[in-house]
């Protein structure tokens, strides 16, 4: 498209996306970024919300489309800290269709769906990120 | 761009269920037609929400706060007009109700719609006219609008099947060998280049008018 953004290869593939304020919402989040944060990281913080669907659309404003959207929660805690099956490593929810805001978007990944399914969620833990500064 | 006697969305995968490929070029009459087809063609985000008129939604704003309710109107800015509204803080303990709101595009940190929303069936019809050719665009709610002149070329359409969308009544240009012979008049305004730039089937590359997606005709 003319906007030049190279969205448009990741038409109806699915993409992740990591938004402004690293926390709260929606964070999407390339699976490199996860598989990196290594056991080693332990932290007793929060949770990291990342969030994870098909780019059905988007616009010049970067508004995107998200089709079929969930959100994985990373848990930051080893599960030996707490009882060992109070705590998944990641908790998947299903959202649904989404519209994002191009002006809280900082990051829109592609996810490579194989290594993605190779994952063993259980085993991850992934820190929060931090908001954007302005 | 490909969506004569298509259904849109088209499947599941995003493709056409008919897999032809018909880049068209249309001369749009007015802004309205122009929304609609720019919906055909690329699903862009304020489209979707402009479909969503009248469907329940939640709203998140920036500073957190969300706001529940059904969607009354929107405008290019993504202001919104919602009414029947619940408005929750950003810790999520206090509730207010309201009978309608406007929200402040800007203010908007994402929007969550029904599903079915995205799945509105949108289905375009391609006529021929004297004009040349016309394309009725309908949804489940009915007629949504005409668009004139639209004009079509094809790839390969010869080894190609017929749309797996049966049932629906397919115009008789629909397949018209002389519809690309007349494609060469009456183009090159409007929303010409939106129209073929459409979904990116064709690839990044798919850039300026007349070069949608995936035409490979000579």
């Amino acid at each position: 498209m003319a906007t030049g953004l190279g969205l448009e290869s990741l038409v109806d593939q699915t993409i992740s996306v990591i938004t402004n304020d690293g926390r709260n919402i929606v964070v999407r989040h390339c699976v490199a970024y996860v598989a990196n944060t290594g056991l080693e990281t332990l932290y007793f913080a929060d949770f990291l919300i990342l969030f994870q669907g098909v780019l059905r659309g988007f616009d010049q404003a970067t508004n995107l489309i998200l089709d079929e959207s969930h959100e994985r929660v990373y848990s930051t805690k080893f599960a030996v800290d707490v009882k060992q099956d109070a705590l998944e490593g990641v908790q998947q929810l299903v959202l649904g269709l989404y519209i994002i805001r191009g002006d809280n978007i900082s990051v829109v990944g592609e996810l490579d769906e194989d290594l993605d399914s190779n994952l063993d969620m259980s085993k991850l833990r992934a820190h929060p990120l931090k908001p954007v500064v302005h | 761009m490909a969506i004569l006697n298509s259904e849109f969305p088209p499947s599941k995968d995003g493709r056409f269920s008919d897999n032809r490929l018909l880049s068209c070029r249309v001369r749009v009459l007015s802004s309205y037609e122009a929304l609609i087809f720019i919906f055909l063609l690329s699903q862009l985000p304020l489209s979707l929400l402009k479909t969503a008129q009248g469907h329940p939604m939640l709203v998140e704003l920036k500073n957190g706060e969300t706001y529940n309710g059904h969607l009354v109107n929107c405008d290019t800015w993504m202001n919104i007009h919602l009414r029947e509204v619940i408005c929750t803080s950003k810790d999520g303990d206090r509730f207010w109700r309201m009978p309608e709101c406007y929200i402040r595009g800007n203010t908007i940190k994402y929007l969550r719609v029904p599903d079915e929303v995205g799945g509105i069936k949108i289905l375009a019809n391609l006529g021929v006219t004297r004009h040349g050719y016309t394309c009725l665009v309908t949804h489940s709610m009915g007629l949504l609008g005409v668009i004139d002149k639209v004009q079509e070329e094809t790839k390969s359409r010869g080894d190609r099947k017929p749309p797996g969308v049966g049932g629906r009544g397919r115009g008789r240009g629909g397949r018209d060998e002389g519809a690309a012979g007349r494609q060469a008049k009456g183009i090159g305004r409007g929303m010409e280049d939106a129209g073929a730039k459409g979904r990116g089937k064709g690839g990044p590359g798919a850039k300026s008018g007349g070069k949608g997606g995936g035409r490979g005709r000579g």
